[in-house]
């Protein structure tokens, strides 16, 4: 946490910045999820308009299960991606990643930088694979995510619902984090090896 | 005219030689600097010890080959039995303190250690214990320049990894400025 927050600049040149979420932001996390347009909450698996929901991941806040990063403009919230980690089971090698950008802040690489930070954090944290589930039609967010190493693993058709009750197929991308370390793992014993051979 | 030799010891897969290569090139690219790794082909590289032997000079080198080391960065006991020996009587002696227990130091030899395991595994990522040592070296040896290091770190560890390496680089480097804040660096020349 040593490195937050963090200043950063979107591609228009505004200046942001990006830290873990804390109990303080309840009230401007809120704000934030309040003032996305309908279309920006179709995919949402909760109801992020509800102080309740809100006030209930404040007061859960454990950065070892869910690891939330903000993204700030002055006062005010402007993204937020969260981490999400499985202590047990099956997946406790894997996260799952979710990230949103306010409208007025889209297409200006905040969701990219936000993401980018969670994947670091991810491979710090011991995590060999990250998980993103999107619908179909969530076409550039797609695109977002194969930028930063994502790759499509399995598409279900009509698997989901929005907000609005149509149902969609739903693409889940995976980051094999491990592969990036196996590769300075393999650089590292061939340097070494190679002189013992 | 300053010439440094350096020899950087440890076991295979601990990245000793990208550690040597990572100095060798944040001299020679991006300080401004002449260098020249050479690594052992000999039988001492058949058993568990690697090694490879850094040159950093103001001006050419015309011979590329470590006689005496000014400069010994070991991450085994192996390897600081076996190069300690070659190292002259005031080289700066460069240690993973939980992995190596350095014997018979001669008086004039200055010791630098760093629990260097201890904080790659706080990052994460034990595997990156050599470039925490490379920040450390960085940091007290002052032989090439932060920058011009955390560049070459950048530049030599896979696409993906250099955040967490360039903490690991950061991590060493603050210790071991913090140890040598307030005291003489090495005068290794």
């Amino acid at each position: 946490m040593e490195h937050y927050p963090k200043a950063v600049k979107t591609k228009d040149s505004t200046s942001v910045v990006i830290r873990p979420l804390t109990q303080k932001d309840a009230p401007a996390l809120l704000a934030f999820f309040r003032a996305l347009p309908e279309d920006d909450r179709l995919f949402l698996r909760e109801d992020v308009t509800r102080k309740d929901t809100i006030d209930r991941w404040i007061e859960q806040l454990d950065y070892g299960k869910v690891f939330p990063m903000v993204a700030e403009l002055g006062p005010s919230i402007i993204g937020d991606a969260t981490l999400h980690f499985n202590q047990y089971g099956w997946h406790r090698h894997m996260a799952e990643i979710r990230c949103v950008v306010a409208r007025a802040h889209q297409k200006k690489g905040l969701g990219t930088i936000l993401m980018h930070e969670l994947v670091s954090y991810a491979g710090q944290k011991g995590v060999d694979r990250i998980r993103a589930e999107m619908m179909d039609t969530q076409i550039s967010a797609q695109k977002a995510f194969q930028r930063l190493g994502f790759q499509k693993a399995a598409e279900l058709k009509n698997f989901v619902i929005d907000i609005q009750g149509k149902t969609h197929g739903l693409v889940i991308m995976v980051n094999d984090v491990s592969d990036l370390w196996k590769k300075m793992e393999d650089l590292l014993i061939d340097y070494d090896i190679r002189i013992e051979q | 005219m300053m010439t440094t030799e350096i020899k950087f010891g440890g076991f295979g897969g601990q990245g000793v030689i990208l550690a040597g290569m990572i100095i060798g090139r944040a001299a020679s690219i991006y300080d401004n600097k002449f260098a020249t790794l050479t690594q052992s082909f000999g039988p001492e590289a058949r058993g568990s010890a690697c090694s490879a032997q850094v040159i950093v000079s103001d001006k050419e080198i015309l011979y590329p080959y470590v006689t005496r080391p000014q400069i010994l960065l070991v991450m085994s006991q192996e390897a600081c039995n076996k190069f300690l020996p070659e190292t002259t009587d005031d080289a700066a002696i460069i240690i993973e303190e939980e992995l190596v227990k350095p014997k018979a130091l001669k008086a004039g030899m200055k010791l630098f250690s760093i629990p260097a395991t201890r904080f790659a595994e706080e990052l994460g990522r034990k595997m990156v214990l050599n470039i925490v040592m490379v920040g450390f070296f960085t940091a007290v040896t002052r032989l090439v320049g932060c920058e011009a290091a955390r560049e070459a770190v950048k530049a030599s560890v896979p696409k993906g990894t250099e955040k967490l390496n360039l903490q690991a680089f950061d991590r060493g480097y603050e210790y071991g400025m913090s140890l040598v804040q307030g005291t003489a660096a090495p005068s290794v020349q």
